[in-house]
């Protein structure tokens, strides 16, 4: 208790110190107006005032000397304090300016003009000492408490644009895909996009012994830095498990022994993990969650048995195989719940049926190769462009048969 | 989401309407603290008026089941429809659920 309280005494000192040290710019024709105001301020702690004869040379100061906040008389020969306000307002360096106009008059129509002409605070002379005080210290706290948090935001940003950057480079190179691609003469589609904030997807795919590939995909629950940093927990796990890639059940059970004591409570893994030999179209997998995958065709869809318990949940969760078999014109499709939970443009979700739909429809369609990038056409036709969540789509295209 | 809990001699009602995604991450755990200080033997989700649980959701019914266990009641989850019935079943989350 005793350190947050100092730290905040401290954090209050540090805005204190920049609020004495402001530069505050005085604007007035009355050489006795300038040196009361500036007396004033001086008297309450300010170091640094500076003087303007009139509108003209306060906009030439505001140019030159920065200054964080500015005390404005309105009724100036030449360049009038309404017209030293639209001027600063129409330029978005100052458009934040904190802009505090002292005037005589006091009619009811002033002040709205005042306010109207992007003034941010009105005092009424004859000047009120304390008032004066009083205000110009709340603009200067709000500039500066508004600055950092600002520069801590656009930080944030950076960071989490880095970190995206870096969660990007987790997807297996070109360079593997094609590898893959070339071994199994198949046409490898995929698609990623992580959501405006962190998120938790990931895929991949790898060559194996004897004419086969695996392919994952999983998707971390939740999203933000949490998600995010276990999608790297994950990815480096998976490196480990290089023996039991060829069975997708161990291969789980292996990558869930090791995250269970890891993951924090309420955070897991769906998952998907297929072993496919090209060669046979001999197809085991094993399902901890995922959506289910398609298998698809012109034919239709059916859909895979990705039942299970997600990765890092429980000790024991019985992952188990189930061989199946993709014919020479099937496709294999895997994609994140986004695309059945996201609303539609009319509020609803599209669900499992509704994207089946989609998918069996666009299956119907010549060039296969592409079905994932028309699947998400589609999708992304309803959508804002920043997403709830990741979106992964992955599909695993023969080279022959479907119609061209 | 909204929840309202009805506690009558220790068997509490949870009647959840809304979806449970991500977003309602406080709301729920909201919910867990008005649960804790309630004195309960049992508790039900009543899922009957949920349109739409997402993965994140699932977590904090796994929060849920951990409090459960640690507070010695029981956690049940009943009246699950269409998309959050299959998220259920599709991460075996029905069964460890259902205790």
């Amino acid at each position: 208790m005793t350190s947050e309280i100092s730290k905040k005494d401290t954090k209050n000192q540090d805005l204190m110190r920049s609020v004495y040290a402001a530069r505050i710019l005085i604007v007035d024709d009355m050489s006795l107006m300038r040196q009361m105001i500036g007396m004033c301020l001086s008297r309450g702690g300010y170091k640094n005032i500076m003087y303007a004869n009139d509108g003209d040379e306060a906009l030439k100061m505001v140019e030159d000397e920065t200054p964080d906040i500015l005390v404005l008389d309105l009724n100036m020969p030449r360049v009038s304090g309404y017209e030293v306000c639209r001027a600063l307002r129409s330029d978005p360096r100052y458009e934040d300016l904190p802009i505090l106009v002292q005037s005589a008059s006091e009619t009811p129509e002033e002040r709205v003009e005042v306010f109207a002409v992007g003034a941010t605070d009105f005092v009424s002379k004859p000047i009120n000492q304390p008032e004066l005080l009083a205000r110009v210290r709340m603009h200067l706290e709000n500039r500066f408490l508004i600055t950092s948090l600002s520069d801590f935001r656009k930080r944030m940003q950076d960071e989490l644009v880095m970190a995206r950057d870096m969660q990007q480079s987790l997807l297996p190179e070109a360079s593997t895909v094609k590898e893959v691609e070339r071994a199994s003469h198949m046409k490898i589609e995929s698609f990623y996009r992580a959501s405006f904030e962190l998120g938790g997807d990931l895929w991949g795919c790898w060559s194996l012994p004897d004419d086969r590939l695996g392919l994952f995909v999983l998707d971390i629950a939740g999203h933000g830095v949490g998600a995010a940093l276990n999608t790297f927990r994950v990815h480096a796990t998976m490196a480990r498990f290089n023996r039991t890639r060829v069975d997708p059940a161990r291969f789980l059970t292996e990558l869930n022994a090791v995250l269970v004591p890891s993951f924090p409570l309420g955070q897991f893994a769906t998952m998907f993990y297929a072993v496919l030999n090209y060669k046979t179209g001999h197809l085991v997998y094993s399902g901890a969650g995922a959506p289910r995958p398609m298998v698809v065709s012109e034919r239709g869809v059916r859909l895979l048995d990705s039942t299970g318990v997600p990765v890092g949940i429980i000790k024991k969760p019985d992952y188990f195989n189930i061989e199946d078999k993709l014919e020479p014109d099937e496709s294999l499709f895997c994609y994140s719940d986004v695309l059945i939970e996201a609303p539609q443009p009319d509020g609803t979700m599209l669900g499992e049926d509704g994207f089946v739909d989609w998918v069996a429809e666009e299956a119907r369609k010549p060039d296969r190769k592409h079905l994932v990038s028309r699947v998400l056409r589609r999708f992304f036709d309803g959508q804002p462009a920043s997403l709830p969540d990741d979106l992964t789509a992955v599909a695993l295209h023969p080279n022959k048969g479907g119609k061209e | 989401m909204d929840y309202k809990i009805k506690n009558e001699g220790g068997k509490a009602q949870v009647v959840f309407t809304g979806d449970i995604t991500f977003s309602e991450n406080v709301s729920f755990r909201q919910l867990l603290k008005d649960i804790s200080e309630q004195k309960i033997t049992s508790c039900n989700f009543d899922l009957t008026a949920v349109d739409m649980v997402d993965s994140a959701g699932l977590g904090m019914f796994l929060i849920a089941r951990e409090q459960a266990d640690t507070a010695d009641w029981k956690l049940t989850v009943s009246g699950a429809q269409g998309h959050v019935a299959s998220m259920l079943k599709l991460t075996k989350l029905s069964d460890l659920l259902a205790g």
